[in-house]
Parts: structure tokens; C-alpha cells; sequence
């Protein structure tokens, strides 16, 4: 029952000597130790140089997009139909103002209508694609600002990572593109945001599972962007590490599969899941998209998927050909470059974009749009990649002096090269996207229709999306007075309200994509056929007529 | 309109608290960092401080003598058992009572109150201690031998006032709710403990944990009308600010079983949530200086009956939302409580596999399947322990259950010290 314990006076506690060395044993100890023990990865926002860099390129790029917003490029229909749906929902008429066919999943105009909110509460007639172009330069903004994050994150030198910036950024080819209200632009936002997030460098598992919910917010805002999530996955997985990964990444799959499972949750809420008849269903969205006719082969001269690389080819042929060069340079010295499989997530988003362009599949023009940052990452990325060869590698400790001279030299030579290429093209695009005033006809068609119209409220129009917002703020009635011109031949409830056809309408607005797509309308096609112009504006291909139908207006 | 809203409010609440819970049960995986810190840091070989470890006993004969002879082979060199025996015990006082003949750093102390349990037999031993640090273990856990040079590292590396080191049931393949039992122990220990270390408000669990005697005199031991005098213990020492470090090995974990039949699980869960309202009601964690510190204690110590409510709400939930008309947006606030239980279903699952990693089990197809299908059935006997608590708090039963029906129920029930 007794038992000696070794001798008292070695039991004495030697706390105060102990206590500085402090090594990490037990949560509450990190705590107080971390700090001095190993400090934290120094804070992006805390580093002078980076904010400058990044606020100044940031300037240029505003500066560049911003100033003609409204004027150039010409109105998109596209633009119309998401900027109206908007509308649509801030005034609390559903998801779109004709019945909402799941074509796209709504998270994209939603988000446009919140971003449009305050304005359009201040001065409801700013609610037109030309005005409210100028919210795009927020998501502009913060998708130029994450690319730089993002190439920071991949371990790119400073001054890649502003290149990638300013290639993103004041590309003529983003400067176009970037200026239009395009669900793209949003979902290429939140794709940047899931990369920021799976790079993060103290790999928190919230930041992982926060990159979930971004991808996930990513494709509810556009679809195709489901296509970039695996290389999204490759990043946080090269990003995370041994003892957690299974954690994070479990936790960012989950995240982005329930949130992505809203969509359909909200369509079953609706019961408007599978095909039925009566209602629209999501099968049947998807069904539409899927079978959409493919537009050709992207490098067989005369298809329409080559007429879209043209077109994107015309504003800048750098960041599309240099970006995909990047990426294969980076493929190739994948073994050697450290550079390269640090930008192994942007480079297999390149490639899986690239492949899905080149099947023989429906092409659309803002396709691009989704590849942009990507490119201009792997070609900073390659940029940088080379510099270093030029600059370090083979290089010893003992190096002659005329050698170290003689890189310098051929570093310099070559940045002055590129910047003689780039440089006079950038201007001319760029110059143009800031002077030319490519909608002048659409603003005075509107204005038109706004003071020479008699009584707008009981007229009848036929025009397309992008023109549909201004005749609202002029008074017509949104919906079956003012119509999407397609509309008038595929949905019946605008069908039964024209039992006589043509002759139920009083106007047709034949806008260049009214022209080109009335040929498979009949009800259109026959308002064309049946009208006279009454006015003109602009001349050639991109002309808008504004044509009076025969007889119309008298005995309605 | 009203039902709208009231769904939305309960809605949104409950999405709140699954997913703080799932943040905290989380914690230990957040970082690289955070995993690593969790672990016991090397000892340097040298020895700073001296233990007295209590083994209190309780019919507990056929399994006593194993234990001890395990915990003298420790690597450590200063240490003294003292076993607490019963005065009515007579069979385990002889185990108790030959180990200490053969063995010089064995004690017995014999306990002779009339009503008996582990805090008042704690007590009854410790004006006995003569060591620096006074550890708790129970007469049936499997101690690693490594342990003890771990602990007085860090109590000497860090200068805490507790160190708690992990528990761990291990027998997750004995049946559906062991399973459970088994996966709540390890985000506990692994995971959770560590948050409320950092945060400084901490339950502590009912063995493998170390206090300084002195500190453990200056607060008068354990309360011995507290049925959960572990989480007593832990809630007063860190409300008054002494420094809690918790660390877990797992190679250096104290291994326990899961309860034997699902009844007795459910009176010691019973036993648990009566002993944390207890403590709530106690108010020693008013004293803790922040705001965010007493609402952690708040909620933490409230837990049992937040779990008992949302466990009967979600489904409710889900089912208004798919079967009665309500507008879209509000079906879908109904469905986030879900989606937060989805969460933490797809972390548990992965949770099975770190554990079985870790403890180089093998984790079948079947024990996930078990692990899902179980879900919702375990919440159930939750949310019953945590009703039959209330109900036996507001009749004022707290003494330790099964306590009249002296027998072999009562070793168990008195040692069955259960965190969640």
C-alpha cells in the first residue's frame, strides 16, 4: 500500500527554462508559436510592389475597355436576350418575360440583374445593352485582377503575372468580347475564382470547398463551363497536400455537385424536370443544346466554325495562336520547366478547350471567352519559361561576364522584338474599340420608334433582343407589343395573340440578325415581305430598316 | 405567407448550426499546419515533471491487473499508481491489492463512501498524490508505454496547466452503432478538442487527461454531484484561464471499446447530456472572458438538445418542402439544412477511411454502407438520449444511473465517459 516516489526534489516543474524552446505539441501551443517558429506565407495584399503592379495595369485595362463602351462592338442579340431576362426578373416577372425554356441555367442573368439593381432603380430607361455595358467592366475588373492572383498563386515572377494580366486585359480580342454583356464573361469570373481558390497557398480546406462552390456557381451561370472543371481538380490537387487532400478534395466535388444539383432541384420544385405535355422541361433544354447542328470543321475553309475563328482571328491573332503555342511549349519541356507543371491547370484547361473547338460540333462566337485567361496565363507562363532559359539556365556560378552580357542582350533583343510585333496591332484594335461608334443606327432606330411612333402602346413590333429594352423604356407594351422577333413563329403564346398573321403587326425592325434569320421564320419572313421602309439608318450589310407593314393599324 | 416564413427562420437556423458543427468537427484538417500541430511533438529525453495516475476501479477485478501491469510498463521513470477501490469491493481490492505488494509504485486507496461514484473516489485519492501531475485512466483502457514522456513533454514544452491526450474506441466493426460511436470519438479527439483548446473553453474527456495536482487542489477536484465531471472539470479550469493543450498520436492513443448493447450506450449518452446541462446550468462558464468564448461554451454545452431538435426537424423539412406549396425560393432555404447534413455525411465517410488508415484497419465496403444506412437511425438515439436527459433533469434525478442496483452494471456505467 505504500509506494516511494523518486525523490521530491526532482520532481520541481522547469517551467521558465522550458518554456522558450517551445516547440509545436498541442493546438494551443501553435497558436502562440507559430509565429516566430515558421513564419506565414507572406499576403499577396501585403506586398507593396504587387498592389502597385496590379492597380496600374488594372487603370490601363479599365481605362482601355471602358471608354466607348457603349459604342463598339455593334449590339449583340445575345446581349439583348440576357440584359431583357435581367429586366425581367428585377421586375419581378419570373426568369424571363416569355416563358423560360431552361436554355441556359438563369444563374447568369440573375446575377446581371443584381448587378444592374441600382442603376435601374435610379434611371429605369439606363435599362438598355448600351448603357449597361458598362457593369461588365466590374466583372472585367475582377476577372483581371484574379488572373494576376492566379498567376501569382502558380508560382509565376512578378512580371509574368502582370503580363498575364495585361494580355488578358487589353487583348483587342478581350477588349471586344470582354465589353459585352455575355453570360461568359460572368462564368469566367467565377472559374478564375475556383483556380484562386484551389491554389491557395495555405491550402485551407475551406478555400478548397469555397473553389467547389465557385466552379459550381461557374456552370450554373454557363454550362460549357463544365468542360474547364477537371483542370480545376488538377490544380487543387497538385496545390494540396498529402494529409489533407482527401478532405479538400472530397469536400470541393460534394460542394459543387450540390450545388450544381439546385438546377435540376429547381426544375423538379416546378415540375418541370422531365419532357410533359403542356410545360417545358429540363430534358428538353438539354436535348435543344445537345443537338444544336454542328457548324463544321474549325479549319475547313467555309464553315461557320471557321468564319468564328476568323472573326476572332481579325481583332488579335496573339493571345489565340501565342496562348496555344505557350501551351505546347509547356507540354513539351513539362519535364525540365518547373514553370510548366506549375501552370499544369491553365495549360489542360488550353488543351481541353482547344480539342472541344476543334470536334465538328456547334461553335458559338463568345466560345473564346472561357479560353482567354488560360491563354493568357500559358503564354506569360511560356514568356517566362523562355526568359529563364535565356537567362539562367547552363548558367554557373563562374560565368564569363561577356556571356552574362551577351543574355541580357538577346533577352532584351527578343522583348523588343515581341513588343514590335504587338504593340502598332494592339493599337490600331484597341484604337478602334475606343473611337468607332458602331451603334449609331441602333440608337437612332430606337429614338425613331420613340418620337415619329403615334401611339406606342397599342403597337405591334417585331424587333430583335438587343433593340427590345429601348422600346420598353419608349413605352411599348414588353412582351406582345414589342417582340422578339422570333418569338413571333416559336412561342404560341405570342402565336395566338397574331391569328391573322403578319397583318396583327404593325412594324419590323430588320436589324442585320432579323435579315439573316427570317429565312427559316415564316411569320417573320412574311412581315418582311409585306412591309416597306419607312426609314433607314446606317448603309451596307449593317443597315436597320425600320419597315411599316402594309395596311397595318387600321382596323386592329 | 406566415408558414413561409416560419419554415424560412427554422430553415435558415438549423442550416447555421450544422454548418458550425461541421466547422469545428472539421478544425483538425483545415491546414497542413493546423493537422500537424495536433500531434504530440517529440520528447527530448529528459524528464521534468512527476505523475500520480489514478485508476479507479470498480468490479472491475478480471481487468485491473492487465492494466496496471501495463501502465508500470511505462518508459517513464517517475510515476506512482493509486488505485481507488470500493469499501464493498472486496474482489478487485485484492487485484489491487497484490499488484501493489509487488510493485512499490502501486498504491491503493480505498474509497468508503456509502453512495459511490468516480468523482468522490477521484477525490478521495487526491490529498494521496505526491506526484507533479495527476492523470486519470480507467481500470479497463490499453495506455501506450511511450505515453507519459510524451505528456511531460508537453507539459514542459509548453507550460500547460492540462494536457488531454486522445481516446479512442476502436472496435468499429462490432456492430452499426459502434461504428458511429467509434467515428464520433475520432472527430472529437482528432479534430474538435483541439478548436476548443485554441478557443480556451474546453470539456475535457474522462481519461488520458493530466492536470498539475497543484492546480487540481486549488480547484477542490472534481464536483461530485456532477454527472459529468470530466466536462466539470475541463469548463472550470478554462474559464478561470489555465492553459489546455490537447494532443493526439495515433499509435499513443488510449484505446477503449464501445458500449456492449445499444441500452447502455443510450444511459451513457443519457448520463453525458444530463451531465452538460448540468454544467450549463452550473453558469462557471460565465466567467470566461470573451463573447465568443461564452457562446461556444453556450452552444457547446447545449449541443444534445440542438442535435435532439434538428434530428426531428430536417426530415420534417424536406418533406414540407416537397409536398406542400410553398414559393420556390423558400423550398429551396428548406433544403440547406439537408445540404449541410450531406456535407458532413460525405466528410464522415472520409473521416472512415483517415481512420482506417490510421489505425491500419480495414474499413470494408460494407462498415461505409453501414456508416450511411446508420446515419439517421444513430441521430435518432440521439435525439432520445437527449429527451430522456431533460426529462430526468427536470425530475431531479441526477444521481449516477443504476447506481442502487450495485453489480456489474456499475463498473461500467461509472467508467463509460463519453464526449461526442
Amino acid at each position: 500500500m505504500t509506494s516511494i516516489l523518486p525523490a521530491e526534489t526532482q520532481t520541481k516543474v522547469k517551467v521558465p527554462a522550458q518554456r522558450t524552446a517551445a516547440p509545436t505539441a498541442g493546438s494551443t501551443s501553435r497558436t502562440t508559436t507559430s509565429g516566430s517558429a515558421s513564419p506565414a506565407p507572406k499576403r499577396l495584399r501585403d506586398s507593396r510592389p504587387d498592389l502597385i503592379l496590379c492597380g496600374l495595369l488594372l487603370v490601363a485595362i479599365m481605362i482601355v475597355q471602358g471608354w466607348n463602351i457603349a459604342d463598339y462592338p455593334t449590339l449583340s442579340d445575345d446581349e439583348g436576350t440576357y440584359l431583357a431576362q435581367a429586366w425581367a426578373v428585377q421586375e419581378g416577372r419570373g426568369l424571363a418575360h416569355y416563358t423560360y425554356w431552361y436554355d441556359h441555367p438563369p444563374l447568369g442573368w440573375i446575377q446581371i440583374a443584381v448587378l444592374t439593381w441600382i442603376p435601374a432603380q435610379l434611371a429605369p430607361e439606363s435599362m438598355t445593352v448600351g448603357s449597361m455595358r458598362a457593369v461588365m467592366l466590374v466583372i472585367s475588373a475582377i476577372s483581371a485582377i484574379l488572373v494576376y492572383v492566379l498567376g501569382r498563386r502558380l508560382s509565376l515572377p512578378r512580371w509574368a503575372a502582370g503580363l498575364g494580366m495585361a494580355l488578358f486585359g487589353l487583348s483587342p480580342l478581350s477588349v471586344v468580347l470582354q465589353r459585352e454583356i455575355f453570360l461568359d464573361n460572368i462564368a469566367v469570373m467565377w472559374t478564375l475564382l475556383a483556380f484562386c481558390l484551389a491554389a491557395s497557398p495555405n491550402r485551407h480546406l475551406w478555400h478548397h470547398f469555397g473553389a467547389g462552390l465557385a466552379a459550381a456557381a461557374a456552370v450554373l451561370t454557363k454550362e460549357t463551363m463544365l468542360l474547364v472543371l477537371p483542370a480545376v481538380l488538377l490544380t487543387m490537387w497538385r496545390h494540396s497536400h498529402r494529409d489533407t487532400r482527401k478532405f479538400a478534395i472530397t469536400g470541393a466535388i460534394t460542394a459543387c455537385t450540390l450545388i450544381g444539383m439546385s438546377y435540376p432541384l429547381f426544375a423538379l420544385l416546378k415540375g418541370e424536370l422531365f419532357p410533359g405535355a403542356g410545360h417545358v422541361s429540363l430534358w428538353d433544354g438539354i436535348v435543344y443544346q445537345m443537338s444544336r447542328p454542328g457548324s463544321g470543321f474549325i479549319l475547313t475553309e467555309g464553315t461557320g466554325s471557321y468564319g468564328v475563328l476568323q472573326s476572332w482571328l481579325y481583332y488579335d491573332r496573339i493571345l489565340p495562336l501565342g496562348g496555344l503555342a505557350g501551351a505546347l511549349l509547356l507540354l513539351v519541356t513539362w519535364r525540365w520547366s518547373v514553370t510548366a507543371r506549375a501552370l499544369a491547370g491553365p495549360a489542360l484547361a488550353v488543351a481541353i478547350l482547344a480539342g472541344m473547338a476543334l470536334r465538328p460540333g456547334y461553335l458559338p462566337a463568345m466560345y473564346v471567352l472561357q479560353a482567354l485567361p488560360f491563354l493568357a496565363l500559358v503564354l506569360a507562363g511560356g514568356t517566362a519559361s523562355v526568359t529563364h532559359g535565356v537567362l539562367r539556365r547552363w548558367r554557373s556560378a563562374t560565368e564569363r561576364r561577356p556571356v552574362t552580357w551577351a543574355r541580357h542582350v538577346v533577352a532584351v533583343v527578343l522583348a523588343a522584338a515581341a513588343a514590335a510585333y504587338v504593340v502598332p496591332r494592339w493599337y490600331d484594335g484597341n484604337h478602334t474599340a475606343m473611337t468607332f461608334n458602331a451603334n449609331a443606327p441602333y440608337q437612332q432606330a430606337a429614338k425613331w420608334l420613340g418620337s415619329e411612333v403615334d401611339n406606342p402602346a397599342d403597337t405591334r413590333v417585331l424587333v430583335d433582343d438587343a433593340l427590345w429594352l429601348d422600346l420598353v423604356h419608349e413605352g411599348y407594351k414588353p412582351g406582345l407589343g414589342v417582340i422578339w422577333f422570333y418569338k413571333a413563329d416559336l412561342d404560341p403564346a405570342v402565336t395566338k395573340t397574331m391569328p391573322r398573321g403578319w397583318r396583327d403587326l404593325d412594324y419590323v425592325v430588320a436589324s442585320p440578325t432579323v435579315r439573316r434569320d427570317a429565312v427559316d421564320l415564316p411569320n417573320v419572313k412574311a412581315a418582311m415581305e409585306n412591309s416597306t421602309p419607312v426609314v433607314t439608318f446606317g448603309t451596307g450589310e449593317d443597315r436597320i430598316e425600320i419597315r411599316k407593314i402594309q395596311g397595318a393599324g387600321g382596323d386592329r | 405567407m406566415l408558414t413561409s416564413v416560419f419554415i424560412a427562420v427554422v430553415s435558415l437556423a438549423l442550416f447555421w448550426m450544422a454548418a458550425f458543427t461541421l466547422w469545428w468537427q472539421m478544425h483538425a484538417w483545415r491546414t497542413p499546419e493546423v493537422l500537424a500541430s495536433t500531434r504530440f511533438s517529440r520528447p527530448d529525453g529528459d524528464e521534468h515533471v512527476s505523475f500520480s495516475l489514478l485508476l479507479p476501479a470498480r468490479h472491475e477485478q478480471a481487468v485491473l491487473d492487465h492494466t496496471i501491469q501495463r501502465l508500470l510498463e511505462s518508459s517513464h521513470d517517475h510515476f506512482e499508481i493509486i488505485v481507488i477501490v470500493g469499501h464493498d469491493d472486496p474482489e478487485t481490492t485484492a487485484v489491487a491489492e497484490r499488484a501493489a505488494e509487488r510493485d512499490p509504485r502501486v498504491r491503493v486507496v480505498v474509497d468508503t463512501h456509502e453512495k459511490k461514484n468516480k468523482p468522490k473516489a477521484m477525490n478521495t485519492a487526491l490529498p494521496h498524490c505526491r506526484g507533479d501531475v495527476v492523470g486519470v485512466f480507467d481500470a479497463e483502457d490499453q495506455v501506450h508505454p511511450e505515453l507519459l514522456s510524451h505528456v511531460d513533454h508537453a507539459f514542459s514544452a509548453t507550460g500547460a496547466d492540462v494536457v488531454q491526450g486522445g481516446v479512442q474506441l476502436i472496435n468499429f466493426h462490432s456492430s452499426w452503432y459502434s461504428l458511429r460511436n467509434c467515428l464520433e470519438y475520432f472527430f472529437w479527439f482528432r479534430s474538435r478538442l483541439h478548436l476548443h483548446a485554441q478557443k480556451g473553453f474546453i470539456p475535457l474527456g474522462g481519461n488520458t487527461v493530466f492536470v498539475r495536482t497543484k492546480v487540481l487542489r486549488e480547484a477542490d477536484g472534481w464536483d461530485p454531484h456532477c454527472l459529468a465531471e470530466d466536462c466539470d472539470l475541463g469548463v472550470r479550469l478554462s474559464s478561470v484561464g489555465k492553459k489546455v493543450v490537447v494532443a493526439y498520436d495515433s499509435d499513443m492513443v488510449t484505446r477503449e471499446e464501445t458500449p456492449g448493447s445499444l441500452m447502455s450506450l443510450m444511459k451513457q449518452r443519457t448520463r453525458w447530456n444530463q451531465g452538460f446541462l448540468q454544467v450549463y446550468r452550473k453558469k462557471d462558464w460565465k466567467q470566461l472572458p470573451g463573447f465568443r468564448q461564452r457562446l461556444l461554451a453556450r452552444y457547446t454545452l447545449m449541443t444534445p438538445y440542438l442535435q435532439a431538435i434538428s434530428g426531428v426537424i430536417i426530415p420534417l423539412n424536406v418533406a414540407i418542402a416537397l409536398f406542400l406549396d410553398v414559393p420556390v425560393g423558400v423550398a429551396f432555404i428548406t433544403f440547406l439544412p439537408a445540404v449541410t447534413a450531406f456535407v458532413t455525411f460525405v466528410f464522415e465517410v472520409v473521416g472512415l477511411h483517415d481512420f482506417g488508415k490510421q489505425y491500419g484497419l480495414r474499413v470494408r465496403f460494407v462498415h461505409y454502407f453501414k456508416l450511411i444506412v446508420g446515419g439517421p437511425f444513430y441521430q435518432v438515439l440521439l435525439a432520445f438520449a437527449a429527451v430522456r436527459a431533460v426529462w430526468r433533469e427536470q425530475r431531479g434525478r441526477n444521481d449516477w444511473e443504476l447506481t442502487s442496483h450495485v453489480g456489474a452494471h456499475l463498473a461500467h456505467v461509472n467508467r463509460e465517459d463519453v464526449p461526442a
